[in-house]
């Protein structure tokens, strides 16, 4: 106990942004009707599963020190368009007809190549940003060229359901996939080779550099493994709908309007540094969670999509400010 | 006379490969839609152009003057938003020009506060503009009530697209004006050459004496002025605003800016870039309206020169590091031999 309380004292900035939050928290038991229910908490853990599997993609990214991808939602876009036409066409070949394994293999092939892709660039020596918002650019006219913009639909049984709006014990399919890579990535950061090595590039490039782990092959496989876990969630998401179009994560999507700020988002309320080198998938999952929880109350008290996006944002500046202010002095943020 | 001038011209180029790239990259696309398109060279398409000129101009400029220091601005799509928002909401009640001032003073205090926040927070600036992007999409949301806000009163808009001397309109001879005077700031007083100094070396200029908050707040205050013009002349423009609209001048900005030779490293570029960006830009996205493509074909396509522009200046850092390395080592070997012939001669003078 004494313990707890001086760590508090000494992680004061810290403490301050968890209190808040706990508070928050507390508000919503008390004085929201219908929040603190079952059925209420398996929508936030199926909201936040969506952008969760996205945000743990985009932490190894972040972690390796390559700040973030601006392309997520239009990965997912065409992720989710191509699965769609698979489902619905075949591609063209007249037994691949509604064969999920078939969708599913082309649209991770699409979604790892994008990645690889773009990861190509930035290992080159381009600035991720830049990159990726071209890449965006490139990837959504892709798709829009694809499907003339319209919604690919496809009929109702089909083998993609049990990922779609199946659910085991209770809880929706979406959401044991979350919890399961969560996991499985926090193993690959913490106890293999590779995830020490996104550490240690994330946290000194230039050591990095000079013990042989050069930023281009991390850079191309931190955004294949981003880019193949948005196309699973364009996948689980296309399932849902039974349909496709180029525009579902551009169009309002959780509180925000846009996917992939809102992925961003995630992994900063998490508390992840966004220089890389420090963090892990546990905090991003806990960022989903706590996003979900907040847009789930904010959607309780009828607030409208104005409110619900200040909301967002201010938890996002508030947390950057906190873990700026936190970290100031180390050499983190150098 | 004539031949030094040429020279010195040459000499220019020569040095600026970035520049030069983006001259030859307007050219290109000029020239294309000038011959595959007969009234791509007319008067009124140039007078269309600098319309668009006047928006897109002021976008790139913003970036460009962000990205010298160093740091990339996101949330220049929703600044320009709210700013567009809060013009049109109170052009009725209150007049154009006391509205413009108001907004104007609004966005740029916005990036006032970003750039004290980056500059005294030592936060790195996509950071927190990735935040401040979704928090201003917000609060222009909130301000325009989740509706699309419009002028009621088309006297204003009428008045900033008339023509004067057959190309320039009041919007875009603003909007060259505050080219100007960006440049010349820019070019030739202290505070904008702290903004190169911080950008192109940060730790050489901090121990060189340079304050490294001012020439920041300075630069994102400019770039938040810059924005909150773009978004006025748009909403005065068409008399509406959105309050989730205009996030595609982000891309179309960064292209400008990347187009006109800024490097992402900082401290490279100019205003004569960014203008040239900027046409590039317009060019290209006027022409393809003579094809009669979707709107995706236009992103499809500015993203496209995007990466044609970073393909070239990837492999033009590589060429230079090469032929860095490639001086060193010769240098090394010459210093190697000299050394060698000494100690040869010692070795024979001491025999």
């Amino acid at each position: 106990m004494q313990d707890l309380i001086s760590s508090y004292k000494k992680n004061l900035l810290l403490s301050i942004l968890l209190t808040f939050f706990v508070l928050l928290f507390l508000y919503g038991i008390f004085a929201t009707n219908n929040y603190f229910t079952w059925f209420n908490f398996k929508t936030i853990i199926r909201d936040a599963a969506l952008y969760g599997i996205m945000a743990i993609g985009l932490t190894f990214v972040t972690l390796s020190g390559n700040f973030f991808l601006l392309s997520i939602k239009e990965t997912a876009a065409i992720c989710c368009v191509s699965f769609a036409m698979g489902m619905s066409t075949g591609y063209g070949v007249e037994s691949w007809v509604g064969s999920f394994p078939i969708s599913l293999l082309v649209t991770l092939l699409i979604g790892c190549l994008a990645g690889a892709a773009q990861g190509l660039f930035i290992g080159l020596g381009g600035n991720p940003i830049v990159v990726t918002l071209g890449g965006a650019g490139i990837l959504y006219g892709i798709a829009t060229w694809w499907t003339d913009n319209l919604v690919i639909s496809f009929r109702r049984p089909n083998d993609a359901e049990w990922l779609g709006t199946g659910s085991f014990l209770g809880l929706p399919t979406i959401t044991w996939s979350f919890i399961l890579i969560a996991i499985l990535a926090e193993f690959v950061l913490r106890y293999t080779n590779f995830g020490r090595k996104v550490y240690l590039v994330g946290s000194n490039r230039a050591a990095g550099k000079a013990t042989g782990h050069e930023n281009l092959s991390m850079a191309i496989i931190v955004c294949t493994i981003c880019s193949a876990l948005c196309a699973f969630v364009a996948v689980a998401f296309a399932a849902q709908m039974s349909s496709a179009q180029a525009n579902y994560f551009s169009a309002e999507f959780g509180s925000s309007g846009d996917m992939t700020i809102l992925v961003i988002a995630t992994v900063m309320v998490g508390g992840n540094s966004i220089m890389g080198g420090y963090g892990n998938t546990i905090r991003t999952s806990i960022g989903a969670i706590f996003i979900a929880m907040i847009d789930n109350m904010m959607v309780l008290n009828g607030l409208n999509s104005g409110p619900r996006i200040v909301g967002v944002g201010l938890m996002i500046v508030f947390s950057i400010l906190v873990f700026a202010l936190y970290a100031k002095g180390s050499r983190a943020q150098e | 006379m004539q031949n030094s001038f040429i020279s010195k011209i040459k000499q220019k180029f020569i040095s600026n490969p970035d520049l030069t790239f983006a001259f030859f990259l307007a050219i290109t696309v000029y020239s294309y839609f000038g011959f595959s398109v007969e009234v791509f060279a007319s008067h009124n398409l140039t007078f269309a152009i600098l319309e668009r000129f006047a928006v897109l101009g002021l976008i790139g400029l913003a970036l460009t003057i962000c990205i010298i220091a160093g740091e990339i601005d996101l949330s220049i799509g929703s600044n320009a938003a709210l700013c567009a928002v809060i013009v049109v909401k109170l052009t009725d009640p209150i007049g154009a020009p006391l509205a413009i001032v108001i907004g104007l003073f609004i966005s740029t205090g916005i990036g006032f506060i970003q750039g004290f926040f980056i500059a005294y927070l030592r936060v790195r600036a996509i950071v927190l503009t990735v935040g401040t992007l979704m928090l201003l999409r917000g609060i222009s949301l909130v301000v325009a009530e989740e509706k699309t806000v419009m002028l009621t009163d088309f006297r204003v808009p009428d008045f900033i697209t008339t023509k004067f001397f057959m190309y320039f309109s009041p919007a875009s001879i603003m909007v060259i004006f505050v080219f100007i005077l960006v440049g010349i700031f820019m070019r030739f007083t202290k505070y904008g050459r702290e903004i190169y100094a911080i950008g192109g070396a940060r730790k050489e200029s901090l121990a060189a004496g340079v304050p490294i908050k001012r020439p920041m707040i300075i630069a994102f205050a400019l770039s938040g002025f810059c924005a909150g013009f773009a978004g006025t002349v748009i909403g005065l423009k068409s008399g509406t605003a959105q309050g989730l609209g205009l996030q595609y001048l982000l891309l179309a900005g960064t292209v400008a800016a990347f187009v006109g030779g800024v490097s992402i490293l900082g401290g490279k570029g100019g205003i004569i870039g960014a203008a040239v960006g900027a046409l590039t830009v317009n060019f290209l996205n006027t022409g393809l309206l003579f094809y009669a493509l979707q709107v995706h074909f236009v992103q499809l396509f500015t993203s496209v020169l995007l990466v044609v522009v970073i393909v070239f200046q990837t492999m033009s850092r590589i060429f230079d590091q090469y032929q860095s390395r490639k001086a060193f080592l010769e240098s090394v070997d010459h210093r190697r031999e000299n050394l060698l012939a000494k100690r040869d001669k010692f070795n024979l003078t001491n025999k």
